[in-house]
């Protein structure tokens, strides 16, 4: 009876904050712009604040940001660094998502196929339905040859980290893997004699990540899961709040209820979706099969022209990469810590399959939206300017299938669903890094207070929070991999020899042998 | 004056070196080995785990390598016999359900000294153990 009470009274400080809330929240009904409309102001004045320290604009007002030109950088340095690793391992990433090369006796929880489906469904987001409609609205077409590009480089700056969280990842006793840029910027800096630098590193990126899953993984996804859902519905307008607490609730029914039917239930239809928004961007592509050539004429040609948007061919460069790192997470480090579960005692060949995630996301998911976007010239008419997001994905759709804006509804709740709770996964980590396992409930709770603000506040400064936090991480995370690039290169090399004599497949046969048999 | 001798003392770990400490001054308490037992708290694994996603790992294999990894490592500090638990959620809680379970009548554990925010984010197991154990509780400083 005690530890009843006393349980009771840890949760009690919850309860006063939901009593405080809730006449709150049905008042701001009442008098629209009060509580809902303070939230939002306070939002406001924090973006602000975060906009001065992190998106320092080199060349002035309509230059590149620092924080972006570091993200490209990332990109380019690995890609030549690792001489075009992108290319030329893309046929033994198949291969080993394939399960050519695994091996049960390794360490490790998971499959390489199953670890790249985890970091998967952290990626696949509503990012991929939204994200490029942002992209195209802010950039203008253009934007979608630089996501393009940036998937494409982006290939190279994940294989980077990957690589590197496999290799300095560790087997706790329970048999969990601890993985991800907190481990190897600590543990791989220290081994190059760095101790300081590493440990600062890996604090500095745990910080990031844990405020910055409240952004892309979390804010973001519910803004727009409202977004996508509220279109089809339009008697949910004035209900944010409404449809802010359930999604909590349900997001909270899967992270503290430990209801784990729900995130397996997301986990199964997440891939029938994006399957169904595949073929559904390829029957809009089908039906509009004449134009095709011209909306990608007009994607690399607005790439380049100057007059595109404001901002000029930089300002669609800037908004393709920050949209496509948005949505793969490459340079992030975030994937990473997925990723470090696979089993495999070769760091080289998850890095290899964590490859494929920039292009299954990216160059094919991310790309597919973008040519039924400017295909069927929703973006362009000027009837539909107050449309962002979900909201022009969907009437995109709409032009050709009626009632798809409906499928992009629950899609796009259930990618969102699925991604914030990948997304409280990795911030979990982050936070079990900085303050221990025990109070992993505060980061849940925070969590899911964040669903709910995410929902009730406006496109606009959810953004540019989630934009900030994001790119932040890849400050340390690309410093740790750029001053480690030397190993990951020796590591690559020792790999591929092995790989090109064949030594490696029939030593993996003699291994099996005996389980044959 | 084995008369003052306990009969079942139970000494939470955390894996940390301080925690294996607590482990030489309970044994004061005690007439043999076989009267300690240890206890470990695991955290749940969070639904997004790949392996928890996959169903590679489940509670019950978790419990088993933390046992085995246990016995390894207790063994060769020297402590052969003493009795080993595992269990899953919040540590405080769990920790005085197995001091009752096993009708402890001594709880030995270090006070970490967690400064700043996680001291003030949850305050300590050593605490709130101290506060709603049913045995007398040791705190080793």
């Amino acid at each position: 009876m005690d530890q009843l009470v006393f349980r009771f009274k840890r949760y009690f400080w919850l309860l006063v904050l939901l009593v405080i809330l809730t006449p709150q929240v049905a008042l701001a009904q009442a008098a629209n712009s009060g509580f809902l409309g303070g939230i939002e102001a306070v939002f406001q004045k924090i973006v602000d604040v975060l906009n001065l320290f992190f998106y320092f604009k080199i060349g002035g007002e309509n230059g590149m940001p620092l924080i972006v030109l570091w993200l490209i950088s990332g990109g380019i340095f690995f890609t030549l660094r690792l001489k075009f690793i992108n290319l030329r391992a893309f046929k033994h990433a198949i291969d080993v998502v394939r399960g050519k090369y695994d091996d049960p006796n390794d360490e490790g929880d998971v499959s390489h196929f199953q670890a790249l489906a985890a970091a998967l469904s952290g990626t696949v987001g509503i990012g991929n339905i939204a994200g490029v409609a942002i992209a195209i609205r802010l950039g203008g077409p253009g934007a979608a040859f630089w996501m393009t590009m940036a998937g494409f480089l982006g290939m190279s700056s994940k294989f980077a980290e990957c690589t590197l969280g496999q290799k300095y990842r560790i087997i706790k006793p329970d048999g969990t893997v601890g993985g991800g840029p907190m481990y190897y910027l600590n543990r791989g800096l220290s081994a190059m004699g760095m101790t300081g630098l590493g440990k600062a590193l890996s604090v500095i990126f745990a910080v990031f990540c844990a405020i910055g899953s409240l952004g892309i993984g979390n804010m973001f996804q519910a803004n727009q899961a409202f977004a996508a859902v509220s279109n089809v519905l339009p008697f949910l307008e004035n209900y944010s709040w409404l449809f802010g607490i359930i999604l909590a609730a349900v997001v909270g029914l899967v992270i503290i209820g430990g209801i784990e039917r729900i995130g397996a239930v997301a986990g199964v239809l997440v891939p029938a979706m994006a399957v169904i928004y595949a073929l559904a961007c390829f029957w809009v592509i089908l039906v509009n099969i004449t134009a095709v050539p011209e909306a990608i004429a007009t994607i690399i040609r607005t790439a380049f022209s100057p007059e595109a948007v404001a901002g000029g061919a930089i300002g669609a460069i800037v908004v393709g990469f920050q949209r496509a790192a948005f949505s793969n997470e490459a340079g992030l480090g975030s994937a990473a810590i997925a990723h470090s579960a696979a089993r495999t005692d070769e760091p080289v060949r998850e890095g290899v399959v964590a490859l494929l995630e920039p292009f299954i996301d990216t160059i094919f998911i991310c790309n597919l939206t973008a040519i039924v976007i400017i295909l069927t010239g929703v973006y362009a008419d000027p009837n539909s300017t107050d449309l962002d997001g979900a909201q022009l994905s969907a009437a995109s759709f709409e032009t050709v299938i009626s009632w798809f804006p409906y499928v992009i509804a629950v899609a796009g709740f259930l990618f969102a669903l699925s991604t914030m709770i990948s997304w409280s996964y990795y911030g979990q980590q982050a936070w079990a890094f900085l303050f221990g396992d025990r109070t992993v409930n505060v980061y849940k709770v925070i969590f899911l207070l964040c669903v709910f603000v995410g929902t009730v506040v406006n496109l606009g400064p959810v953004l540019d929070f989630s934009d900030i936090m994001a790119l932040a991480m890849s400050l340390p995370n690309l410093l740790g991999c750029f001053l480690m690039s030397g190993l990951i290169a020796r590591e690559l090399n020792d790999y591929m020899s092995r790989l090109k004599s064949g030594a490696m497949l029939t030593e993996l046969e003699k291994v099996r042998e005996p389980v044959l048999k | 004056m084995s008369w003052l001798k306990k009969q079942s003392v139970l000494i939470p770990l955390d894996f940390s070196e301080l925690s294996y400490e607590a482990i030489s001054p309970a044994k004061e308490f005690v007439a043999a080995e076989t009267s300690l037992t240890l206890i470990h708290v695991l955290t749940p694994l969070h639904p997004a785990d790949p392996a928890a996603m996959w169903n590679t790992l489940n509670d019950h294999q978790r419990k088993d390598k933390v046992k085995d990894f246990l016995a390894q490592k207790l063994g060769e500090m020297g402590y052969k016999e003493v009795k080993i638990q595992v269990a899953i959620g919040d540590p405080s809680t769990e920790i005085i359900d197995c001091a009752k379970e096993i009708a402890a009548d001594l709880i030995v554990l270090p006070s970490h000294g967690h400064k700043g925010v996680s001291r003030f984010l949850l305050g300590s197991v050593a605490e709130r153990v101290v506060r709603l154990s049913p045995c007398p509780v040791l705190v080793l400083k």
